[in-house]
Protein backbone atom coordinates (compact mmCIF):
# COMPACT_ATOMS: atom_id res chain seq x y z
CA UNK A 1 0.00 0.00 0.00
CA UNK A 2 2.71 2.50 0.81
CA UNK A 3 5.00 1.34 -1.64
CA UNK A 4 3.02 1.81 -4.14
CA UNK A 5 1.40 5.20 -3.30
CA UNK A 6 4.58 6.83 -2.87
CA UNK A 7 5.61 5.42 -6.38
CA UNK A 8 2.50 7.08 -7.52
CA UNK A 9 3.05 10.56 -6.14
CA UNK A 10 6.54 11.51 -7.87
CA UNK A 11 5.21 9.53 -11.18
CA UNK A 12 1.83 12.07 -11.31
CA UNK A 13 4.12 15.19 -9.92
CA UNK A 14 6.20 14.52 -12.95
CA UNK A 15 3.04 13.91 -15.26
CA UNK A 16 1.51 17.07 -13.91
CA UNK A 17 4.44 19.44 -15.13
CA UNK A 18 4.28 18.25 -18.59
CA UNK A 19 0.72 18.98 -18.73
CA UNK A 20 1.04 22.79 -16.95
CA UNK A 21 -1.00 24.82 -19.44
CA UNK A 22 2.08 26.82 -20.45
CA UNK A 23 4.05 23.37 -21.18
CA UNK A 24 1.34 22.44 -23.54
CA UNK A 25 1.37 25.99 -25.17
CA UNK A 26 5.09 24.94 -25.88
CA UNK A 27 4.04 21.77 -27.16
CA UNK A 28 1.58 23.30 -29.54
CA UNK A 29 4.46 25.56 -30.72
CA UNK A 30 6.86 22.39 -31.55
CA UNK A 31 3.60 21.38 -33.89
CA UNK A 32 3.41 24.35 -35.00
CA UNK A 33 6.59 24.88 -36.52
CA UNK A 34 7.43 21.47 -37.49
CA UNK A 35 4.11 21.52 -39.97
CA UNK A 36 5.82 25.17 -40.89
CA UNK A 37 8.85 24.41 -41.90
CA UNK A 38 7.36 20.95 -43.49
CA UNK A 39 5.46 23.43 -46.21
CA UNK A 40 7.58 26.37 -46.30
CA UNK A 41 8.61 25.96 -50.08
CA UNK A 42 5.03 24.73 -51.16
CA UNK A 43 3.16 27.77 -49.11
CA UNK A 44 5.23 30.72 -48.10
CA UNK A 45 2.44 32.60 -46.71
CA UNK A 46 1.06 29.75 -44.84
CA UNK A 47 4.44 29.35 -43.27
CA UNK A 48 4.84 32.52 -42.35
CA UNK A 49 1.50 32.48 -40.72
CA UNK A 50 2.50 29.77 -38.74
CA UNK A 51 5.52 30.97 -38.07
CA UNK A 52 4.43 33.69 -36.03
CA UNK A 53 1.67 32.20 -34.35
CA UNK A 54 4.56 30.59 -32.89
CA UNK A 55 6.09 33.10 -32.08
CA UNK A 56 3.33 34.95 -30.02
CA UNK A 57 2.74 31.86 -28.14
CA UNK A 58 6.06 32.21 -27.16
CA UNK A 59 4.64 35.27 -25.16
CA UNK A 60 1.70 33.97 -24.27
CA UNK A 61 2.87 31.00 -22.33
CA UNK A 62 5.45 32.99 -20.38
CA UNK A 63 2.51 35.06 -19.58
CA UNK A 64 0.64 32.10 -18.26
CA UNK A 65 2.80 30.40 -16.84
CA UNK A 66 2.75 33.46 -14.30
CA UNK A 67 -0.46 34.10 -14.28
CA UNK A 68 -1.34 30.34 -13.44
CA UNK A 69 1.41 29.98 -11.22
CA UNK A 70 2.70 27.35 -13.75
CA UNK A 71 6.50 28.78 -13.96
CA UNK A 72 8.39 25.80 -14.52
CA UNK A 73 12.23 24.72 -15.38
CA UNK A 74 11.24 22.41 -18.14
CA UNK A 75 9.32 25.15 -19.73
CA UNK A 76 11.33 27.82 -19.24
CA UNK A 77 13.72 25.14 -21.18
CA UNK A 78 11.43 23.81 -23.62
CA UNK A 79 10.02 27.66 -24.88
CA UNK A 80 14.56 28.25 -25.31
CA UNK A 81 15.11 25.57 -27.21
CA UNK A 82 11.71 26.16 -29.28
CA UNK A 83 13.42 29.39 -30.20
CA UNK A 84 16.46 28.38 -31.20
CA UNK A 85 15.65 25.86 -33.34
CA UNK A 86 13.17 27.83 -35.09
CA UNK A 87 15.22 30.80 -35.87
CA UNK A 88 18.27 28.30 -36.71
CA UNK A 89 15.61 26.64 -39.31
CA UNK A 90 14.90 30.50 -40.40
CA UNK A 91 18.09 31.19 -41.05
CA UNK A 92 19.20 27.68 -42.58
CA UNK A 93 16.50 28.59 -45.41
CA UNK A 94 17.37 32.05 -46.06
CA UNK A 95 20.58 31.35 -46.74
CA UNK A 96 19.07 28.71 -49.70
CA UNK A 97 17.77 31.79 -50.84
CA UNK A 98 19.91 34.38 -50.72
CA UNK A 99 23.32 35.28 -51.90
CA UNK A 100 25.71 35.62 -50.35
CA UNK A 101 23.88 32.67 -48.81
CA UNK A 102 27.22 32.82 -45.75
CA UNK A 103 25.63 35.95 -44.37
CA UNK A 104 22.90 33.93 -42.72
CA UNK A 105 25.46 31.42 -41.83
CA UNK A 106 26.84 34.02 -39.72
CA UNK A 107 23.79 35.06 -37.89
CA UNK A 108 23.09 31.68 -37.14
CA UNK A 109 26.94 31.24 -35.79
CA UNK A 110 26.12 34.69 -33.67
CA UNK A 111 23.01 33.71 -32.48
CA UNK A 112 23.90 30.19 -31.51
CA UNK A 113 26.97 31.18 -29.71
CA UNK A 114 25.75 34.41 -27.91
CA UNK A 115 22.68 31.85 -26.41
CA UNK A 116 25.50 29.33 -25.75
CA UNK A 117 27.54 31.39 -23.77
CA UNK A 118 25.00 33.62 -22.39
CA UNK A 119 23.11 29.85 -20.69
CA UNK A 120 26.21 29.10 -19.55
CA UNK A 121 27.07 32.42 -17.30
CA UNK A 122 23.74 32.49 -16.46
CA UNK A 123 24.37 29.28 -14.57
CA UNK A 124 27.63 29.32 -13.82
CA UNK A 125 25.98 33.01 -11.44
CA UNK A 126 23.25 31.21 -10.15
CA UNK A 127 20.82 33.38 -11.55
CA UNK A 128 17.24 32.04 -13.25
CA UNK A 129 17.36 33.58 -16.25
CA UNK A 130 19.56 35.20 -19.21
CA UNK A 131 17.21 38.09 -19.14
CA UNK A 132 17.87 39.10 -15.24
CA UNK A 133 21.18 41.35 -15.96
CA UNK A 134 21.62 43.57 -13.16
CA UNK A 135 25.28 43.42 -12.47
CA UNK A 136 26.46 44.27 -16.12
CA UNK A 137 28.75 46.99 -16.22
CA UNK A 138 27.84 47.69 -19.68
CA UNK A 139 25.59 50.53 -20.65
CA UNK A 140 23.63 49.63 -24.09
CA UNK A 141 23.27 45.75 -22.22
CA UNK A 142 21.68 47.40 -18.79
CA UNK A 143 19.47 49.63 -21.81
CA UNK A 144 18.46 46.84 -23.53
CA UNK A 145 17.89 44.03 -20.69
CA UNK A 146 16.08 46.48 -18.26
CA UNK A 147 13.64 47.74 -20.60
CA UNK A 148 11.70 45.10 -21.42
CA UNK A 149 10.02 46.57 -24.30
CA UNK A 150 12.64 47.73 -26.23
CA UNK A 151 13.78 44.28 -25.72
CA UNK A 152 10.76 42.63 -27.04
CA UNK A 153 10.76 45.07 -30.01
CA UNK A 154 13.90 44.24 -31.09
CA UNK A 155 13.52 40.00 -30.63
CA UNK A 156 10.12 40.92 -32.60
CA UNK A 157 12.22 42.63 -35.04
CA UNK A 158 14.64 40.52 -35.84
CA UNK A 159 12.07 36.94 -36.32
CA UNK A 160 10.30 40.07 -38.98
CA UNK A 161 12.99 40.58 -40.56
CA UNK A 162 13.66 36.87 -41.42
CA UNK A 163 9.82 36.34 -42.59
CA UNK A 164 9.66 39.25 -44.93
CA UNK A 165 13.34 38.67 -46.60
CA UNK A 166 11.73 35.01 -46.95
CA UNK A 167 8.38 36.07 -48.11
CA UNK A 168 9.83 38.89 -50.87
CA UNK A 169 12.41 36.48 -52.08
CA UNK A 170 12.60 37.52 -55.66
CA UNK A 171 12.92 35.33 -58.61
CA UNK A 172 15.12 37.79 -60.48
CA UNK A 173 17.51 38.56 -58.10
CA UNK A 174 18.91 36.24 -55.32
CA UNK A 175 21.23 39.20 -53.98
CA UNK A 176 20.42 39.74 -50.58
CA UNK A 177 21.53 43.76 -50.87
CA UNK A 178 19.35 44.12 -54.22
CA UNK A 179 16.55 42.99 -52.34
CA UNK A 180 16.84 44.55 -49.14
CA UNK A 181 17.27 47.65 -51.72
CA UNK A 182 14.66 47.94 -53.68
CA UNK A 183 11.63 47.45 -50.65
CA UNK A 184 13.22 50.21 -48.98
CA UNK A 185 13.15 52.57 -52.34
CA UNK A 186 9.87 51.72 -52.58
CA UNK A 187 8.66 54.33 -50.17
CA UNK A 188 5.72 52.03 -49.00
CA UNK A 189 4.19 50.36 -45.75
CA UNK A 190 6.88 47.34 -46.47
CA UNK A 191 9.52 49.73 -46.70
CA UNK A 192 8.35 51.40 -43.36
CA UNK A 193 8.41 47.45 -41.52
CA UNK A 194 11.80 46.64 -43.35
CA UNK A 195 13.40 49.83 -41.96
CA UNK A 196 11.32 49.45 -38.44
CA UNK A 197 13.05 45.60 -38.30
CA UNK A 198 16.60 46.30 -39.56
CA UNK A 199 16.80 48.71 -36.95
CA UNK A 200 15.59 46.49 -34.00
CA UNK A 201 17.64 43.74 -35.64
CA UNK A 202 21.29 45.56 -35.61
CA UNK A 203 20.67 46.70 -32.49
CA UNK A 204 19.92 42.71 -31.23
CA UNK A 205 22.84 41.75 -33.01
CA UNK A 206 25.22 43.94 -31.59
CA UNK A 207 23.77 42.68 -27.98
CA UNK A 208 24.92 39.47 -29.21
CA UNK A 209 28.48 40.20 -29.77
CA UNK A 210 28.23 42.07 -26.30
CA UNK A 211 27.05 39.29 -24.57
CA UNK A 212 29.57 37.00 -25.80
CA UNK A 213 32.57 38.63 -24.40
CA UNK A 214 30.29 39.43 -21.12
CA UNK A 215 29.70 35.60 -20.65
CA UNK A 216 33.27 34.36 -21.16
CA UNK A 217 34.77 37.10 -19.09
CA UNK A 218 31.90 35.24 -16.56
CA UNK A 219 33.68 31.74 -17.20
CA UNK A 220 36.80 32.76 -16.53
CA UNK A 221 35.67 34.34 -13.52
CA UNK A 222 34.31 31.85 -12.34
CA UNK A 223 37.24 29.85 -12.61
CA UNK A 224 39.72 31.93 -10.76
CA UNK A 225 37.01 32.36 -7.68
CA UNK A 226 36.49 28.54 -7.64
CA UNK A 227 40.63 28.49 -7.41
CA UNK A 228 40.53 31.45 -4.63
CA UNK A 229 38.65 29.18 -2.19
CA UNK A 230 40.06 26.93 0.16
CA UNK B 1 49.49 49.65 -3.86
CA UNK B 2 45.55 49.83 -5.21
CA UNK B 3 47.06 49.30 -8.49
CA UNK B 4 48.78 46.22 -7.43
CA UNK B 5 44.94 44.83 -6.25
CA UNK B 6 43.53 46.27 -9.36
CA UNK B 7 46.00 44.82 -11.96
CA UNK B 8 45.98 41.67 -10.73
CA UNK B 9 41.96 39.94 -10.84
CA UNK B 10 43.01 41.53 -14.49
CA UNK B 11 46.28 39.75 -15.04
CA UNK B 12 44.29 36.67 -13.90
CA UNK B 13 41.68 36.84 -16.67
CA UNK B 14 44.02 37.84 -18.85
CA UNK B 15 46.22 34.39 -18.44
CA UNK B 16 43.15 32.14 -18.70
CA UNK B 17 42.35 33.73 -22.08
CA UNK B 18 46.22 32.96 -22.77
CA UNK B 19 45.94 29.32 -21.61
CA UNK B 20 47.35 26.76 -24.50
CA UNK B 21 44.13 24.81 -24.82
CA UNK B 22 42.34 28.19 -25.35
CA UNK B 23 44.82 29.36 -27.86
CA UNK B 24 44.00 26.22 -29.75
CA UNK B 25 40.81 27.61 -29.32
CA UNK B 26 41.11 30.75 -31.05
CA UNK B 27 43.17 28.54 -34.01
CA UNK B 28 40.13 26.31 -34.36
CA UNK B 29 37.79 29.55 -34.76
CA UNK B 30 39.48 31.08 -37.37
CA UNK B 31 40.25 27.64 -39.07
CA UNK B 32 36.74 27.07 -39.15
CA UNK B 33 35.73 31.13 -40.10
CA UNK B 34 38.82 30.47 -43.16
CA UNK B 35 37.43 26.94 -43.92
CA UNK B 36 33.28 27.81 -44.63
CA UNK B 37 34.53 31.46 -46.34
CA UNK B 38 36.40 29.07 -48.61
CA UNK B 39 33.83 26.26 -48.74
CA UNK B 40 32.18 26.69 -52.42
CA UNK B 41 34.83 27.66 -54.23
CA UNK B 42 37.70 25.10 -52.73
CA UNK B 43 36.10 22.21 -51.66
CA UNK B 44 39.14 20.27 -50.35
CA UNK B 45 40.77 23.54 -48.82
CA UNK B 46 37.61 23.63 -46.53
CA UNK B 47 37.53 20.09 -45.91
CA UNK B 48 40.87 19.76 -44.80
CA UNK B 49 40.68 22.77 -42.57
CA UNK B 50 37.53 21.75 -41.45
CA UNK B 51 39.09 18.77 -40.35
CA UNK B 52 42.41 20.29 -38.56
CA UNK B 53 40.10 22.32 -36.33
CA UNK B 54 38.01 18.66 -35.68
CA UNK B 55 41.30 17.54 -34.71
CA UNK B 56 42.64 20.43 -32.46
CA UNK B 57 39.51 19.32 -30.76
CA UNK B 58 40.89 16.72 -29.23
CA UNK B 59 44.47 18.26 -29.10
CA UNK B 60 43.20 21.22 -26.90
CA UNK B 61 41.35 18.84 -24.23
CA UNK B 62 44.84 16.77 -24.02
CA UNK B 63 46.81 19.71 -23.74
CA UNK B 64 44.73 21.05 -20.74
CA UNK B 65 45.06 18.25 -19.02
CA UNK B 66 48.96 18.18 -19.54
CA UNK B 67 49.35 21.55 -18.62
CA UNK B 68 47.06 21.62 -15.95
CA UNK B 69 45.24 24.89 -17.70
CA UNK B 70 41.87 23.15 -18.03
CA UNK B 71 39.37 26.15 -17.67
CA UNK B 72 35.65 26.37 -17.94
CA UNK B 73 35.95 29.04 -20.58
CA UNK B 74 38.29 26.57 -22.47
CA UNK B 75 35.17 24.02 -22.44
CA UNK B 76 32.48 26.67 -23.56
CA UNK B 77 34.96 27.92 -26.09
CA UNK B 78 35.16 24.01 -27.81
CA UNK B 79 31.50 23.31 -27.28
CA UNK B 80 30.17 26.20 -28.85
CA UNK B 81 32.71 25.89 -31.87
CA UNK B 82 31.68 22.50 -32.04
CA UNK B 83 27.65 23.62 -32.12
CA UNK B 84 28.72 26.42 -34.85
CA UNK B 85 31.24 24.23 -37.22
CA UNK B 86 28.76 21.41 -37.07
CA UNK B 87 25.91 23.74 -37.42
CA UNK B 88 27.25 25.84 -40.57
CA UNK B 89 28.26 21.94 -42.46
CA UNK B 90 24.83 21.22 -41.75
CA UNK B 91 23.16 24.29 -42.99
CA UNK B 92 25.69 23.96 -46.51
CA UNK B 93 24.45 20.07 -47.05
CA UNK B 94 20.97 21.38 -46.81
CA UNK B 95 21.66 24.15 -49.75
CA UNK B 96 23.53 21.11 -51.92
CA UNK B 97 21.26 18.40 -51.34
CA UNK B 98 17.81 17.45 -51.85
CA UNK B 99 15.66 17.53 -49.45
CA UNK B 100 17.19 19.58 -47.71
CA UNK B 101 14.65 19.55 -44.64
CA UNK B 102 16.82 16.11 -43.95
CA UNK B 103 19.86 18.60 -42.70
CA UNK B 104 17.87 21.14 -41.27
CA UNK B 105 16.20 18.71 -39.34
CA UNK B 106 19.38 17.29 -38.12
CA UNK B 107 20.40 20.79 -37.06
CA UNK B 108 17.83 20.83 -35.33
CA UNK B 109 18.59 17.56 -33.63
CA UNK B 110 21.80 18.48 -32.65
CA UNK B 111 20.84 21.79 -31.29
CA UNK B 112 17.97 20.53 -28.85
CA UNK B 113 19.84 17.40 -27.83
CA UNK B 114 23.02 19.39 -26.83
CA UNK B 115 21.02 22.45 -25.42
CA UNK B 116 18.82 20.05 -23.51
CA UNK B 117 22.23 17.57 -22.35
CA UNK B 118 23.54 20.96 -21.18
CA UNK B 119 20.60 22.68 -18.50
CA UNK B 120 20.32 18.86 -17.14
CA UNK B 121 23.80 19.06 -16.61
CA UNK B 122 23.64 22.38 -14.70
CA UNK B 123 20.95 21.34 -12.97
CA UNK B 124 22.51 18.15 -11.71
CA UNK B 125 24.87 19.81 -10.13
CA UNK B 126 27.34 17.99 -12.57
CA UNK B 127 30.43 19.17 -14.26
CA UNK B 128 30.50 17.65 -17.88
CA UNK B 129 28.00 16.56 -19.74
CA UNK B 130 30.01 13.29 -20.39
CA UNK B 131 30.05 12.31 -16.97
CA UNK B 132 26.54 9.99 -16.96
CA UNK B 133 27.16 7.76 -13.94
CA UNK B 134 23.61 7.50 -12.60
CA UNK B 135 22.04 7.19 -16.16
CA UNK B 136 19.15 4.67 -16.58
CA UNK B 137 19.27 4.11 -20.01
CA UNK B 138 21.72 1.14 -21.26
CA UNK B 139 22.87 2.99 -24.93
CA UNK B 140 23.31 5.80 -22.70
CA UNK B 141 25.62 4.16 -20.69
CA UNK B 142 27.26 2.31 -23.06
CA UNK B 143 28.10 4.78 -25.77
CA UNK B 144 29.54 7.25 -22.35
CA UNK B 145 30.99 4.56 -20.70
CA UNK B 146 33.06 3.89 -23.51
CA UNK B 147 35.37 7.15 -24.84
CA UNK B 148 36.72 5.24 -27.91
CA UNK B 149 32.90 4.29 -29.11
CA UNK B 150 31.99 7.55 -28.15
CA UNK B 151 34.89 9.13 -30.49
CA UNK B 152 34.53 6.95 -33.42
CA UNK B 153 30.64 8.33 -32.88
CA UNK B 154 31.62 11.89 -33.20
CA UNK B 155 34.11 11.18 -35.58
CA UNK B 156 31.85 9.73 -37.77
CA UNK B 157 29.19 12.55 -37.95
CA UNK B 158 31.70 14.94 -39.04
CA UNK B 159 33.39 12.55 -41.92
CA UNK B 160 29.86 11.63 -43.03
CA UNK B 161 28.65 15.19 -43.78
CA UNK B 162 32.52 15.93 -45.14
CA UNK B 163 32.52 13.31 -47.78
CA UNK B 164 28.76 14.23 -48.49
CA UNK B 165 30.07 17.51 -48.98
CA UNK B 166 33.24 16.75 -51.04
CA UNK B 167 30.75 13.79 -53.27
CA UNK B 168 28.10 16.16 -53.83
CA UNK B 169 27.69 15.55 -57.46
CA UNK B 170 26.37 18.51 -60.16
CA UNK B 171 24.23 15.29 -61.66
CA UNK B 172 22.21 14.65 -59.19
CA UNK B 173 21.62 16.92 -55.98
CA UNK B 174 19.10 13.66 -54.61
CA UNK B 175 20.80 12.75 -51.34
CA UNK B 176 19.61 9.16 -51.40
CA UNK B 177 20.74 8.94 -55.22
CA UNK B 178 24.40 10.02 -54.42
CA UNK B 179 24.78 7.65 -51.10
CA UNK B 180 23.67 4.73 -52.28
CA UNK B 181 25.50 4.90 -55.34
CA UNK B 182 28.84 5.57 -53.51
CA UNK B 183 27.80 2.49 -50.97
CA UNK B 184 27.43 0.19 -53.98
CA UNK B 185 30.71 1.06 -56.33
CA UNK B 186 32.39 -1.08 -53.74
CA UNK B 187 35.70 1.09 -53.33
CA UNK B 188 37.23 2.12 -50.13
CA UNK B 189 34.98 5.23 -50.41
CA UNK B 190 31.76 2.82 -50.16
CA UNK B 191 33.54 1.34 -46.81
CA UNK B 192 34.38 4.78 -45.67
CA UNK B 193 30.97 5.91 -46.25
CA UNK B 194 29.34 2.81 -44.18
CA UNK B 195 31.20 2.66 -41.60
CA UNK B 196 30.57 6.81 -40.95
CA UNK B 197 26.77 5.98 -41.67
CA UNK B 198 26.85 2.97 -38.70
CA UNK B 199 28.65 5.84 -36.42
CA UNK B 200 26.37 8.42 -37.46
CA UNK B 201 23.02 6.68 -36.69
CA UNK B 202 24.11 5.56 -33.00
CA UNK B 203 24.95 9.44 -32.36
CA UNK B 204 21.94 10.40 -33.91
CA UNK B 205 19.76 7.39 -31.75
CA UNK B 206 21.56 8.85 -28.84
CA UNK B 207 20.90 12.55 -29.71
CA UNK B 208 16.89 11.32 -29.69
CA UNK B 209 17.12 9.31 -26.39
CA UNK B 210 19.03 12.75 -24.59
CA UNK B 211 16.17 14.78 -26.38
CA UNK B 212 13.45 12.39 -25.11
CA UNK B 213 14.45 11.12 -21.75
CA UNK B 214 17.71 13.13 -20.33
CA UNK B 215 15.45 16.27 -19.45
CA UNK B 216 12.92 13.91 -18.15
CA UNK B 217 15.05 12.90 -15.48
CA UNK B 218 17.54 16.39 -15.62
CA UNK B 219 14.62 19.13 -15.32
CA UNK B 220 11.21 18.29 -14.52
CA UNK B 221 11.98 16.65 -11.43
CA UNK B 222 14.13 19.96 -9.93
CA UNK B 223 11.23 22.30 -11.02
Amino acid sequence: MAKSSKKLTPRLRKLSVYLYIPNIIGYARVLLNCYAFGVCFSNKWLFSVLYFISFVCDAIDGWCARKFNQVSTFGAVLDMVTDRISTASLLAILSQVYRPGLVFVSLLALDIGSHWLQMYSTFLTGKTSHKDVKDSTNWLFKAYYGNRIFMGYCCVACEVLYLILFLIVDTQSESLVDVVGSSLQQGSLLSILVALSLFGWAIKQVVNVIQMKTAADVCVHYDIEKKQKP
